[in-house]
């Protein structure tokens, strides 16, 4: 029998990287996409998210020489801590264009194919920022506020055809996205959490492969495990 | 592998989600009303029954008591599932069948949690399961008692999550939706239709278009009460088909 396929986006970085191992650890294959090669994945292209034609590009040729994708992970994206004055309106478009768009264009890419054989599972990553917004943090927290509209309004519109799209909202999680001197890091609010420990990428990933195997029932969730961060 | 105790478990959901844990190789305890024997599931799967009402304080106690001292080991996994309900319009519900529901619900849910937490911390950690319902979420006419009983857990489930989780207890709750166990057949009979309609006229508004089986509704159970995810905590998962603007 053929092995199942999952689409993981930003799968070099921490928690699309423990995606990719927690999915191949349930037998299935990966395809990855991300700027950067993804190591642990069985087939890793360089893609820009934002850029739809490199996105249907490759999704095509994945689906030809792998099979058809059946669950589509999009953990892509970056952070930046910036105060509101001083985001400048590239950076702003930029992270709408990764974080929204490259969701919207693996959806794009993958979900007609879905849809007409059935099933499938689509994973939106958006943020605990999202659920409770941050001090400047605001083009992240407004990206991934924009993600949780779409996964929610994609996944009722979606059901009827069998496909399922849920999100995950991680809290501050112990990857190279939080850089050491991050706020998020400070002794002081680690111990704050009501966990006193920041969330790790496999929590993250266990939570999604829940959401792609067993949330049956799941449609338009989002899912945030967050160390008690937002409650 | 950890011991479990489910409440509720004579129930359709109760009995489904003691299958999946026992599945996952955790040792079952099942609790149901004493009227509500539950000994051939506990036996069918080498688990033990602990009947009691949840209720009472101190029968909850007790029955913690006797399964910590039957196991030698401190329960582990708390699934908060038992549940009594009835339909009345407000201004008729009898006064005293309203605390019941609020009683057996929240309250029960508040005695499990207490009779259980020296144990888990004790033990370094343990995982609470509390079961509210979609209802306690978006609210039900003629179904006041049950929804504000099951929105009560849901708070119960985050103020909880808060105090719990520095002592390694992870507190979470579950809003399903409805479920196709016996008690829909019962509910229909006594509302003088049949389970299929009650099933199509749910299924109508769900965009997967059908309603929930209590299998997919106890998977979501055993993850929450997977101990490889210390990070979640105060959460509720909707597990309710995609009705997506029904949630807290």
């Amino acid at each position: 029998m053929r092995e199942r396929v999952a689409l993981v986006t930003g799968a070099a970085g921490g928690i699309g990287g423990a995606m990719v191992r927690e999915l191949a650890g349930r037998g299935w294959t990966t395809a990855a996409l991300d700027l950067r090669p993804a190591p642990d994945a069985a087939y890793s292209v360089g893609v820009d998210v934002a850029d739809p034609v490199q996105v249907t590009a490759v999704v095509r040729r994945i689906e030809r020489e792998m099979g058809p994708i059946e669950a589509a992970l999009c953990a892509a994206g970056h952070y930046a801590l910036v105060p509101v004055s001083d985001i400048a309106w590239e950076d702003w478009i930029r992270m709408l264009r990764v974080h929204l768009g490259g969701l919207v264009n693996v959806c794009r890419a993958v979900t007609p194919g879905m849809a007409e054989r059935g099933h499938g599972a689509v994973i939106g990553v958006a943020s605990d920022l999202a659920l409770a917004g941050g001090d400047a943090e605001a083009h992240y927290a407004a990206a991934k506020g924009a993600v949780i509209g779409l996964v929610r309004s994609l996944a009722a519109e979606l059901a009827p055809a069998g496909v399922r799209v849920n999100a995950v909202a991680p809290g501050p999680t112990d990857t190279p996205l939080l850089p050491p001197d991050s706020p998020w890091r400070r002794p002081a609010f680690v111990q704050a959490l009501p966990t006193g420990r920041l969330a790790t990428a496999e929590e993250i990933a266990l939570a999604a492969a829940y959401l792609v195997e067993d949330g049956t029932f799941c449609a338009g969730e989002v899912l945030s495990p967050n160390a008690g961060a937002v409650i | 592998m950890a011991l479990a105790l489910i409440t509720g478990a004579g129930g359709g959901l109760g009995a489904a989600v003691a299958r999946r844990l026992a599945s996952c190789g955790h040792l079952v305890a099942l609790n149901d009303r004493p009227d509500r024997p539950v000994g051939e599931l506990a036996a069918e799967l080498d688990g033990i029954a602990a009947p009691a009402d949840v209720s009472d304080p101190g029968a909850v106690r007790e029955m913690v008591e006797h399964v910590e001292r039957r196991t030698g080991d401190h329960i582990g996994i708390l699934v908060a599932n038992a549940a009594y309900s009835t339909l009345s319009p407000f201004a008729e519900h009898d006064l005293d069948d309203w605390w019941r529901i609020v009683d057996v619900n929240l309250g029960g849910t508040f005695a499990c949690a207490q009779a259980v937490m020296p144990g888990m911390v004790e033990r370094g950690g343990g995982r609470m399961v509390l079961v509210s319902s979609e209802w306690g979420v978006t609210g039900r006419p003629d179904a006041t008692a049950h929804s504000a009983s099951k929105a009560g857990i849901i708070a119960l489930a985050k103020s909880l999550g808060r105090e719990l989780a520095p002592l390694g207890i992870a507190v979470n709750a579950i809003a399903p939706s409805l479920i196709d166990t016996r008690r829909l057949e019962v509910d229909a009979a006594a509302a003088g239709v049949t389970g299929e309609e009650v099933r199509a006229r749910y299924a109508a508004r769900v965009p997967l278009g059908r309603i929930a089986v209590p299998e997919e509704i106890a998977a979501a159970i055993a993850f929450l009460a997977d101990d490889r995810l210390p990070a979640l905590v105060g959460q509720i998962l909707h597990v309710n088909g995609g009705t997506t603007r029904t949630r807290a």
